[in-house]
C-alpha cells in the first residue's frame, strides 16, 4: 500500500489517529481492519481520538468503527470533525467530541487548557480559521479557538464561541461569542445580523427591538467600550 | 406485495398536535384503501387510542408485544368503522425506558410485511422515547405550530434527525390562523419555512371541529362535510401517498356565508 489511510500520533490522552478522507464507507472499514492488524503490536491497549475532518458519518457508521476498534481490544474514546452532525452522532454513542485542530484539553469540557506564557497558543500563532459550510440549527454548537467562518445561517438556539472573529455567510439569529479568550479587537459580521444576544470579549449586546428592516451586511465591534454594529463593507 | 412504509410524526415540543395528526392521517390513509397501523409510542401517556376512539377495545399493549406476552396481531385493534386500519396502543402503566430503539425497529420490521403504512406518534422531548419512535423510521414528519417556541423546538429535532440519517424529514404546519397571518400577528409559512429550511407537506388551520372531533374519538377526516381543515388532513395523506396535490388557498374568506353556500352545495 503506497499512501496509508491512517495516520497515528501521540497526544496526551493517548494517540489520535487521522483518517483521511476518501473511500466509501465499506471499504474504509476494509482497510481500517487491514491497517489496525498490521499495526497492532504498536496500537495495543491505547486509548484513541478519530480525526474524521469533513467525512460525514453517521451513527451507524461511527458504531461500525467502534466494533471493529473494540474487536482489537482498542478503545476510541473521542471524535474530531468538522461536521456537526458527525460530533452529534458521536455524542449519542457517548464519545466526547472536538473541532479538528483544537488544542483544547481533550479530556475538558470544551475549555482551553491553562497556557502560562502565551496566550496565542503553543506555536506563538493563532489557529487558523474553521470554515463551516452547514447551517447550526438550535442546540447545535461550535467552540473554536481560532475565527470562525460560517457558511450557512445560524439558527436560534445555536451558538458559536470563538476566541477569534466571527463571519456568517448567512443569518445569524443565535448566540455569538467572539473573542471569548478576551480579544477586544475581535468583530462579528453576518449578512443578517439579527442575533438572540452577541458578545465580544466580556461584552454583551441584544438585537434592539425594533420593526423589521431590510437585512443588510453588517460588522459588530467594540467601539467605545460597547459592542456597536455598523454597515459591512 | 411490496413492503410497508414507516412513517413517524414528532415536533419536540409538547401539544402541537402530533397525536391529532398521526389519527388523522392514519385514518385518512385508510380511507384512500391501504393498509394502515397506527402506533402510539408514547409509552406511560398513552391518548391516540382515546384519538381514534378505540380507548376501550385495548387487551394488549406495545410493550405487552415486545415483552412476549401476546403475539404482534393480538395488540393490533382493528377500527371496526373503516376497513384496514388499526392501532398498536402505549402502555399506560410503563415509562420510555420499556422500550429500545432497536425493538421498533423489530416490530416494524414484521408489521412492514403485513401493511402499507406504520404511522409512529412520537412523544414530545428529545430523549428516548423520541429515538425509540425515529429508529424505524423511513419518513420523518415534524409537526410545528405558527409560534417561535414551536418552531425553535422543530429546528432542534430536525437537526437530531439529520444526525440520525433520517433525512432532515418534512414539515407539518398545524394550527395556522390565515386571518392572524394577514393581519401580522402570527407566523406566516415563508417565515417558518426560512428558519427551518424543509419541504413542506402539510398546513393545516385551526378549527374548533378538530377539538370536537379529538374528544369523540372520531377523527376529523372521516366526516362528510365541507370542513377545511378535515381537506387539509386529506391533502396531507395524498401527498403522503405520493400524490401531488395543490395547498389549499387560505386566504379564501370562510365567512358565514361561505359556509352557507358550501352546506347548501353539499346536499344538492
Amino acid at each position: 500500500m503506497d499512501t496509508q489511510l491512517t495516520q497515528i500520533k501521540g497526544i496526551r490522552d493517548g494517540l489520535l489517529m487521522t483518517i483521511s478522507s476518501g473511500p466509501p464507507h465499506d471499504e474504509l472499514l476494509k482497510i481500517l481492519a487491514a491497517e489496525i492488524l498490521a499495526k497492532s503490536t504498536f496500537l495495543r491497549n491505547s486509548r484513541i481520538a478519530l480525526e474524521l475532518h469533513v467525512r460525514k458519518m453517521h451513527r451507524d457508521q461511527l458504531e461500525d468503527i467502534l466494533e471493529l476498534f473494540a474487536h482489537h481490544g482498542l478503545t476510541v474514546w473521542a471524535v474530531l470533525s468538522k461536521r456537526e452532525t458527525t460530533r452529534e452522532a458521536a455524542r449519542k454513542l457517548g464519545l466526547a467530541t472536538r473541532l479538528p485542530g483544537s488544542q483544547m484539553d481533550l479530556e475538558g469540557n470544551g475549555r482551553p487548557e491553562p497556557v502560562m506564557a502565551s496566550p496565542k497558543g503553543r506555536s506563538g500563532r493563532p489557529p487558523n480559521a474553521l470554515f463551516v459550510k452547514e447551517t447550526l440549527r438550535s442546540g447545535q454548537a461550535i467552540d473554536y479557538e481560532g475565527a470562525v467562518i460560517i457558511f450557512g445561517d445560524v439558527n436560534p438556539g445555536a451558538e458559536v464561541v470563538a476566541d477569534g472573529d466571527v463571519i456568517v455567510w448567512g443569518k445569524l439569529r443565535g448566540l455569538v461569542h467572539a473573542g471569548a479568550n478576551g480579544n477586544l479587537k475581535a468583530t462579528i459580521s453576518a449578512l443578517d445580523l439579527t442575533p438572540t444576544q452577541l458578545r465580544i470579549a466580556d461584552q454583551i449586546a441584544v438585537t434592539p427591538k425594533q420593526k423589521r428592516r431590510q437585512p443588510m451586511p453588517e460588522t459588530a465591534a467594540i467601539r467605545g467600550g460597547q459592542i456597536v454594529a455598523e454597515e459591512w463593507h | 406485495m411490496s413492503e410497508g412504509t414507516v412513517i413517524t410524526i414528532t415536533s419536540g415540543k409538547g401539544g402541537v398536535g402530533k397525536t391529532t395528526i398521526t389519527a388523522n392521517l392514519a385514518t385518512a390513509l385508510a380511507m384512500r384503501g391501504h393498509n394502515v397501523v397506527a402506533i402510539d409510542a408514547d409509552i406511560g401517556l398513552r391518548n391516540l387510542d382515546v384519538v381514534m376512539g378505540l380507548e376501550n377495545r385495548i387487551v394488549y399493549d406495545l410493550v405487552d408485544v415486545i415483552e412476549g406476552r401476546c403475539r404482534l396481531r393480538q395488540a393490533m385493534i382493528k377500527d371496526k368503522r373503516l376497513e384496514g386500519l388499526s392501532l398498536i396502543p402505549a402502555a399506560q402503566t410503563r415509562d420510555k425506558m420499556a422500550v429500545s430503539p432497536n425493538d421498533m425497529r423489530l416490530v416494524c420490521e414484521q408489521l412492514r410485511e403485513e401493511v402499507d403504512y406504520i404511522i409512529i406518534d412520537s412523544p414530545a422531548g428529545i430523549e428516548r422515547g423520541f429515538q425509540n419512535a425515529v429508529a424505524p423510521a423511513d419518513h420523518v414528519l415534524v409537526v410545528t405550530n405558527p409560534e417561535i417556541s414551536a418552531v425553535r423546538d422543530a429546528d432542534r429535532i430536525i437537526g437530531m434527525i439529520e444526525a440520525e440519517e433520517k433525512g432532515p424529514g418534512r414539515l407539518i404546519v398545524n394550527r395556522i390562523k390565515p386571518d392572524m397571518v394577514a393581519r401580522g400577528d402570527m407566523l406566516s409559512i415563508e417565515d417558518i419555512v426560512e428558519i427551518l429550511a424543509i419541504d413542506v407537506i402539510g398546513i393545516i388551520p385551526d378549527d374548533e371541529e378538530i377539538l370536537v372531533s379529538t374528544n369523540k374519538g372520531d377523527p376529523l377526516v372521516r366526516g362528510e362535510d365541507q370542513n377545511r381543515t378535515g381537506a387539509a388532513l386529506r391533502n396531507l395523506a395524498a401527498r403522503v401517498a405520493g400524490e401531488e396535490v395543490p395547498f389549499l388557498d387560505l386566504k379564501a374568506k370562510d365567512t358565514m356565508l361561505s359556509r352557507l353556500r358550501s352546506w347548501v352545495g353539499g346536499r344538492s
